[in-house]
């Protein structure tokens, strides 16, 4: 069999993304409670290898693009396809690869749940849309399994939902989601107006449809079709919204910190391959589509978001909370890539995120695991998750350890790790950009270079606190043990620990030009190569890192104590999360809430009060005419049945079975029967 | 010539005492009993009339069909009060509710 | 002096009726019966009806007198014991209405009775001549009537007698052991 035939790949890459499906269904309608591992990860592992195989037959090949009518509307065919082009197999790998090891480190980590079979069943559907989103060809696909991506979310967020604040985490994450899908609906709807189709291979392939189209006089024209140009700028700021939902971007950002309720594994594999990187896949696919504008916005949005996280994660501390608003971060630096145009990059800085992210949660996930054990023994209740309550873990966990340090390089973007190749490939290409635009857009690329400070800073800060420094969980439980994490544990930390290097991504561990990945995708807007800051700022920025590392080592694992105050504004800024939850409940929620209590009061005392009433009048009839009924109705027949029991009565005390009886009132007739008609006559 | 009043009067008083036999008497004999005090009561009316009509001598000959008919009747009625007590072992007319067992 | 005779059985028949109607004890009342119906064949001769009187003789007290003590003696003596036990006992409400009934009938005959003509009643003074003699052979009169005129009556009678006969033979004929 050949596999290099474009039928063979789409239905190995169909078979990757249904495999999940399978097992979804296999076990949440079949599995008895705690079963389902099994199945879940043979179908993941098979979608892994099928994966590998379209990956390497496809990449920087040309494209393959399968598709069969899905439905007819009118004249206008639907059609739904797999489109494979390197975007699509790599993230096909990318999401399979990461959840294949989030599964497999499930075993040991879910171990004993009791709604385990649940847990399988949904990672199986989490996997199964994300899958097919990044390998489905046209935009109507996309959202759906967009959709079914939030939604699966939804479940395995509040997969502990006996929690409230598991159960109120996965709302606000559906919730927010919603304004996102708002706006990809709104794109949606313009783009099939201008175009008819969701075709994404017409719509983005050579000569493409909207590569084709062009703006004239403040018109979009299209060729059959033309609307206000303003509606393109509208059509991209609506599949931003999206993006911007879905990849907690600034100021849809709030959900991802609480969906930290969710399983660490779980929320690993949100931060790292699925959900998230939904929202930048999408940009990533529609890039064509967005006009300066909105890619100004969208550079804004990220470089923003980049600094909001990074200053809020400084003083988090919660080990999950620190992570998740790293993610924001490193999100915000994708965004900002995208929004120069260096769209590679951004897909380049989700992978290399994709593998240290996902190992820094899983890292967590058992010192969590670990340290949930100790508090077990705990003669007092701690949280567990918090940093302040860990520390020194380093010799106790000496793999995990190892795998954290590897990955909280990789995040802060030291040479010879994945990271810093993504990272200066971000930061150098956007002061290439500013270089072009002038003097207000530096601020962009300067932002982000804080940012990358900030980075190092809170990186080492959670690193040095939870494995350096003194045991502070001693004192709280000092009979507890701490182990290294169990096997189904440790070797996916391991695999992702060198993944997290540069040495899978480029020859050159200096030089991000020289990956592979990125010269996977076309530089869509060509930047002048300025050599001088291709050497000063990786320079600049490793230079300070390392300076900024040395003080937080200083800071928190030798002294085990801060010269900063928990107090200021600035600390409480941060800490507060710049106010925009705040915000949000006191600008939205609250009115919402109002709003609904006005409603409902509405609804009880007018609308419920008519339909009291109503039922109010409605009982007073039916008593009414129960008592008539009781009464006159009933009255009428008891009556007649006590007036006939009566005469029956009477009757039947005549009837007493005696001949002599019988006789003696048949004489009695007679004899009256006689003196009556005698005497009447006699009268 | 004895009045025809006075006969009546005495079938009359007859006929009174065998209904108040035939209606209080637990013992069919003299329930039959009862029953031949009426009989005896009207066939002393016929008789009576009867001599007033020579030429056809239709109220003693009716008296004589009554005399018959009533003998007959008492030999039938004792035949059925004899099959009654051997199949019931009574002969009080209330005990006595089915036709057959 | 015949009056006076006439009056004793009359009072005769009313008294033994009477006596056989209240006495405990069937055998008493059955030979009570038989003097009532002794004293009525009497009124019958007064009636100028002596072949009647006759045939009341011996039908009755020859047939249905024998029938009745036979009846007697063929029932247990001890059911009749009870029975005439439990009548002694029971003088209630049916003995009352009974009474009442009678004596309504009584009453309403009587008045009935004393409303008619005092001496003969109308239609049948319409030919004194007709009516019978002291003298006359009532035998001989009754043997013509029922030879010429009553025949038909006659002969039913005679085949309701047979019919009698046989259905009282079979009625109490012994019923074989099944």
């Amino acid at each position: 069999m050949t596999l290099d035939t474009p039928v063979v790949l789409t239905d190995l890459a169909i078979a990757a993304a249904i495999l999940p499906l399978l097992s979804f269904l296999v076990t949440g309608l079949f599995a008895k409670p705690g079963k389902g591992a099994f199945l879940a990860i043979l179908t993941i592992a098979i979608s892994f290898i099928l994966s590998a195989i379209v990956f390497s037959q496809t990449w920087n090949r040309l494209d393959i693009h399968q598709q069969y009518v899905w439905f007819t509307i009118g004249n206008t065919s639907f059609y739904a396809g797999i489109l494979l082009n390197n975007l699509g197999s790599l993230m096909l790998l990318l999401v399979s690869g990461i959840a294949l090891l989030v599964h497999i480190y499930s075993t040991a980590y879910m171990k004993g749940d009791a709604y385990l079979h649940r847990y399988w069943a949904h990672l199986s559907l989490f996997c199964f849309s994300m899958l097919s989103m990044v390998i489905a060809d046209n935009l109507l696909l996309i959202y759906i399994f967009w959709e079914l991506v939030g939604f699966s979310s939804y479940l395995l967020i509040g997969f502990w939902f006996t929690r409230d604040a598991a159960v109120q985490a996965n709302k606000k994450a559906f919730i927010v989601n919603r304004i996102g899908d708002l706006g990809i609906l709104s794109g949606l709807m313009i783009v099939f107006t201008q175009f008819g189709t969701f075709d994404l291979q017409q719509l983005l392939g050579e000569n493409g449809l909207i590569i084709n189209a062009f703006v004239q006089n403040g018109e979009w024209i299209n060729g059959v079709h033309t609307m206000p140009a303003v509606w393109l700028t509208v059509a991209g700021l609506g599949f931003v919204l999206g993006a911007i939902a879905k990849s907690a971007q600034f100021p849809l950002h709030v959900w991802l910190p609480d969906a930290m309720e969710g399983p660490t594994a779980v929320s690993s594999l949100i931060h790292a391959a699925t959900m998230v990187a939904a929202g930048i896949f999408l940009l990533a696919r529609l890039f064509p589509l967005f006009n300066d504008t909105v890619l100004l916005v969208i550079a804004i949005t990220g470089t923003l978001t980049a600094l909001m996280a990074a200053t809020i994660a400084l003083v988090q501390n919660d080990i999950k909370k620190v992570l998740a608003y790293s993610t924001i971060s490193q999100l915000g630096f994708m965004m900002l890539a995208i929004g120069i145009g260096q769209y590679s990059a951004a897909i380049f800085h989700l992978t290399t995120h994709a593998f240290f992210k996902c190992l820094l949660f899983l890292s967590a996930g058992a010192v969590i695991h670990e340290m949930h054990h100790v508090k077990q023994v705990a003669p007092v209740d701690f949280d567990h998750q918090d940093i302040r309550n860990m520390g020194g873990l380093r010799k106790h966990m000496p793999v995990t350890f190892i795998a954290m340090l590897v990955a909280s390089l990789a995040l802060i973007g030291i040479p010879l790790t994945s990271g810093y190749l993504s990272k200066d490939a971000i930061l150098i290409s956007s002061f290439e950009w500013a270089a072009l635009r002038g003097s207000w857009s530096k601020i962009i690329p300067v932002t982000a270079l804080i940012t990358s400070w900030l980075t190092a800073f809170y990186t080492a800060r959670l690193f040095f606190k939870v494995f350096l420094g003194k045991n502070r969980w001693r004192i709280l439980s000092p009979e507890g043990h701490i182990h290294e994490a169990p096997p189904a544990m440790r070797y996916p930390l391991v695999i992702l620990a060198l993944c997290s290097t540069f040495l899978i991504f480029s020859v050159n561990p200096l030089l991000y030009e020289d990956a592979w990945l990125l010269r996977g995708f076309p530089a869509v807007e060509s930047l002048e190569r300025i050599n001088i800051i291709h050497t000063v700022i990786p320079a600049l920025v490793n230079l300070l890192a390392i300076l900024i590392i040395y003080f937080a080592w200083q800071q928190y694992a030798r002294r085990d104590k801060t010269i900063f105050t928990n107090r200021g504004f600035f600390y409480d800024f941060a800490f507060n999360k710049w106010y925009i939850d705040n915000l949000y409940q006191a600008a939205i929620i609250k009115r919402v809430l109002n709003l609904a209590a006005f409603v409902r009061g509405f609804d009880r005392v007018i609308v419920d009060g008519m339909v009291h009433l109503l039922a109010k009048v409605g009982q007073a009839l039916a008593t009414l005419s129960a008592w008539l009924d009781t009464y006159i109705v009933d009255g009428l027949v008891n009556g007649v049945g006590i007036l006939s029991k009566s005469i029956g009565n009477f009757a039947r005390n005549m009837q007493t079975g005696k001949l002599q009886h019988y006789l003696l009132i048949t004489l009695f007739i007679v004899i009256t029967f006689f003196i009556v008609t005698y005497f009447s006559l006699a009268i | 010539m004895i009045p025809f009043t006075h006969f009546m009067l005495v079938g009359a008083i007859l006929f009174c005492i065998g209904l108040y036999a035939v209606l209080t008497k637990r013992n069919a004999i003299q329930i039959l009993i009862g029953i031949e005090f009426m009989i005896n009561a009207a066939i002393i009316n016929f008789v009576a009339a009867g001599q007033y009509d020579k030429d056809r001598m239709g109220g003693q000959l009716f008296a004589l069909f009554a005399i018959v008919m009533a003998a007959a009747a008492v030999a039938v009625a004792l035949a059925i009060i004899l099959k009654v007590y051997q199949h019931y072992k009574t002969i009080d007319p209330d005990k006595i509710d089915q036709l057959r067992n | 002096m015949t009056e006076l005779v006439f009056y004793i059985f009359a009072f005769l028949v009313l008294l033994s009726a009477l006596l056989a109607v209240t006495v405990s004890g069937l055998v008493r009342s059955i030979f009570l019966f038989f003097a009532t119906l002794f004293s009525a064949a009497g009124l019958y001769v007064f009636a100028l009806a002596d072949f009647i009187a006759i045939t009341q003789v011996i039908v009755y007290v020859g047939g249905v007198l024998v029938l009745m003590l036979f009846a007697f003696m063929l029932s247990d003596k001890d059911v009749l014991n009870t029975l005439q036990k439990m009548q002694q006992k029971v003088f209630g409400m049916q003995h009352i209405a009974a009474l009442l009934v009678a004596v309504a009938f009584l009453v309403v005959l009587v008045t009935v009775i004393t409303k008619t003509d005092a001496e003969i009643p109308g239609w049948m003074q319409v030919s004194p001549e007709k009516f019978v003699q002291p003298e006359d052979n009532t035998a001989n009169l009754i043997g013509v009537q029922v030879m010429t005129r009553y025949l038909l009556p006659f002969e039913l009678v005679s085949v309701f007698l047979m019919m009698a006969l046989v259905g009282a033979a079979h009625i109490a004929r012994k019923e074989p052991r099944s």
